[in-house]
């Protein structure tokens, strides 16, 4: 079976009213690998949460198939294993809890998986403790703050082990803070876990960590590649999305000869490589 | 919104914590039962004696119980009127054409043991039984209405999905109120019809987000493999032990002697 996500030829519409057709998706084609961390990126309407929903089968493609570790999503029969394979967490942290303490939210995925009673313990207090929500196991979910709430759906996520992790805009209803610690969560589960990562954003400061940057307008792929060579590339101011800070100090930097290497992804990182240069 | 507080889980670890749900549910179902059966005082004392203990042996704080009797007075208060002014008897008092009598002021009180005793059982109930613990012991208990094809399982997933969102709600609930407020809406107008207009912008914007919320929470299900027929195993699947075995049999005696003592008492 070949490993990895294939997008192939995919259109979605929705049937607004009778006759009325929306197209939010136009013939996508798209691959990731496992192990990758990849950022999808676009202005609101352009179709990310639709491609988010098709990846674990809450959607049908219209045409065109996507397949999972080689599985259709379009078969019922495969959607149990697809949505293990394929986690989501979405964008508001109060909409997607479901059990009124939180470490019943984290068994929900498990037993419904039907786990024996052993492993769903043994995964509760993993993902628990991965998420750093140990203290916060007998809480009621309202009790939590919006980024506490939004760790919890990951571990709720993260205890059925999936080896893709599919995120909707979970950073854009957080604070700062909780942003960060969001985003560095998702890396390190990228790194330490191997779980490949979708994280989708309006904004391009979320995405800086990927290893790969997909631009959707319109319904439809208008760039792809390395982040720092899509947001030199014109065609992105065009859609209205600023290049990041980092990527502006680079910029500014290398027009100044001051060569940069590829592999700064964040601040603290470009600082220190000024410093040991200097 | 401090009234929602009241009667939710707290956490603990004492005995009548672990006791499992449906021993739980029984034993109040058995306390009601009693309480309804019983006039007599001194059998109403030993209902309200075996609920301090209970609350004692849990753990739980006398105060917030005190706080939370206190919170039913007008109901307590009426009950005890109702009775006093309307049982015929030895009047005590009297107001215009009314009279307070003595058999009613009496059997007033003994209403007000009774609500008060039945008031601390789901208190106990509640604040000792995680939300879903306690979907899951009502869903056992009502397993055999399945063989009649009525879907207990999905009703069980409701009331526990209720427990989740019911304080979401009045959060939402109360930021709409003070956004409408914030905008003139007046709650505390004389005028019936403006009162409605206003109660209507909450209820209203509060009916369009659950809306939105039922679809996204079916989202977050469905990606995580819930099926309407799922399993019966949970983490915190039910299993009696001896503690309920010995809770059942003691509140049952408690119960029967309800029996006895009203013949006695006759
Ligand atoms: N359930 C739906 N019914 C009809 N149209 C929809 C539905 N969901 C999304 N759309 C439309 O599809 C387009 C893409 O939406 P979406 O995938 O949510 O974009 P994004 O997540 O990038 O904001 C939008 O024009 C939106 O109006
Ligand atoms: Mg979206």
């Amino acid at each position: 079976m070949s490993e990895g996500i294939e997008v192939i030829n995919v259109t979605k519409q929705y049937n607004v009213f009778a006759m009325e057709k929306i197209e939010a998706l136009k013939d996508i084609n798209l691959s990731i690998s496992k192990g990758e961390y990849v950022g999808l990126l676009g202005m609101n309407g352009s179709g990310k949460s639709t491609l988010a929903r098709l990846f674990n089968g809450l959607l049908k493609p219209t045409k065109g198939r996507v397949y999972i570790n080689g599985i259709d999503t379009a078969d019922p029969v495969n959607l149990p294993e697809v949505r293990r394979l394929v986690g989501m967490v979405f964008q508001n942290p109060d909409n997607q809890l479901v059990c009124p303490i939180v470490e019943e939210e984290i068994a929900f995925g498990p037993e419904n998986m039907e786990l024996p009673l052993e492993e769903i313990r043994r995964r509760v207090d993993w993902a628990l403790q991965v998420c750093g929500l140990e203290g916060k196991r007998h809480h009621a979910p309202h009790l939590l703050s919006g980024g506490q709430k939004q760790m919890a759906a990951l571990s709720s996520v993260l205890a059925m082990l999936p080896e893709y992790l599919v995120l909707d805009e979970p950073t854009s209803m957080l604070d700062p803070q909780s942003r960060r610690a969001l985003l560095d969560q998702i890396y390190k589960l990228n790194k330490q876990e191997g779980i490949t990562i979708i994280l989708i954003s309006h904004n391009p400061e979320d995405l800086l960590q990927a290893d790969r940057l997909i631009v959707l307008d319109q319904g439809s792929i208008c760039l792809e590649g390395v982040p720092r060579k899509v947001h030199a590339n014109a065609k992105i101011k065009e859609l209205g999305l600023d290049a990041p800070s980092l990527y502006q100090l680079i910029d500014h930097l290398e027009s100044n000869k001051f060569p940069v290497p590829e592999s700064i992804k964040s601040i603290p990182e470009l600082v220190e490589h000024i410093c040991l240069e200097l | 919104m401090t009234g929602m507080k009241l009667g939710q889980y707290v956490y603990g670890d004492s005995l009548i914590h672990r006791l499992d749900p449906r021993t739980k549910i029984i034993c109040c179902i058995l306390a009601v039962i009693s309480v309804m059966a019983s006039v007599n005082l001194y059998y109403l004392l030993c209902l309200l004696l075996l609920m301090v203990t209970a609350i004692v042996s849990a753990r739980l704080n006398p105060k917030f119980i005190f706080k939370a009797i206190y919170q039913i007075k007008t109901l307590l208060l009426i009950t005890l009127l109702f009775q006093a002014f309307l049982t015929p008897g030895k009047a005590v008092l009297t107001i215009g054409t009314i009279t307070m009598t003595r058999e009613g002021l009496a059997l007033g009180s003994i209403n007000i043991l009774r609500l008060i005793i039945l008031f601390m059982g789901s208190l106990i109930l509640l604040m000792t039984t995680t939300p879903m613990k306690l979907s899951i012991g009502i869903e056992c208990i009502l397993r055999p209405l399945e063989k009649i094809n009525i879907p207990v399982h999905n009703f069980a997933t409701i009331l526990s999905i209720s427990f989740r969102f019911l304080p979401t709600l009045f959060e939402e609930a109360s930021i709409i109120r003070n956004a409408q407020k914030s905008r003139g809406s007046q709650f505390d107008s004389p005028e019936l019809m403006v009162k409605i207009k206003s109660y209507a912008a909450i209820v209203i914007p509060l009916f369009e987000a659950s809306l939105s919320r039922a679809g996204d929470l079916g989202e977050a299900m469905d990606s995580r493999c819930y099926t309407s027929h799922p399993n019966q195993l949970r983490m915190n699947s039910l299993k009696m032990k001896g503690q309920d075995v010995l809770a059942l049999v003691s509140v049952s005696v408690i119960v029967l002697a309800v029996i006895p003592v009203s013949i006695l008492m006759k």
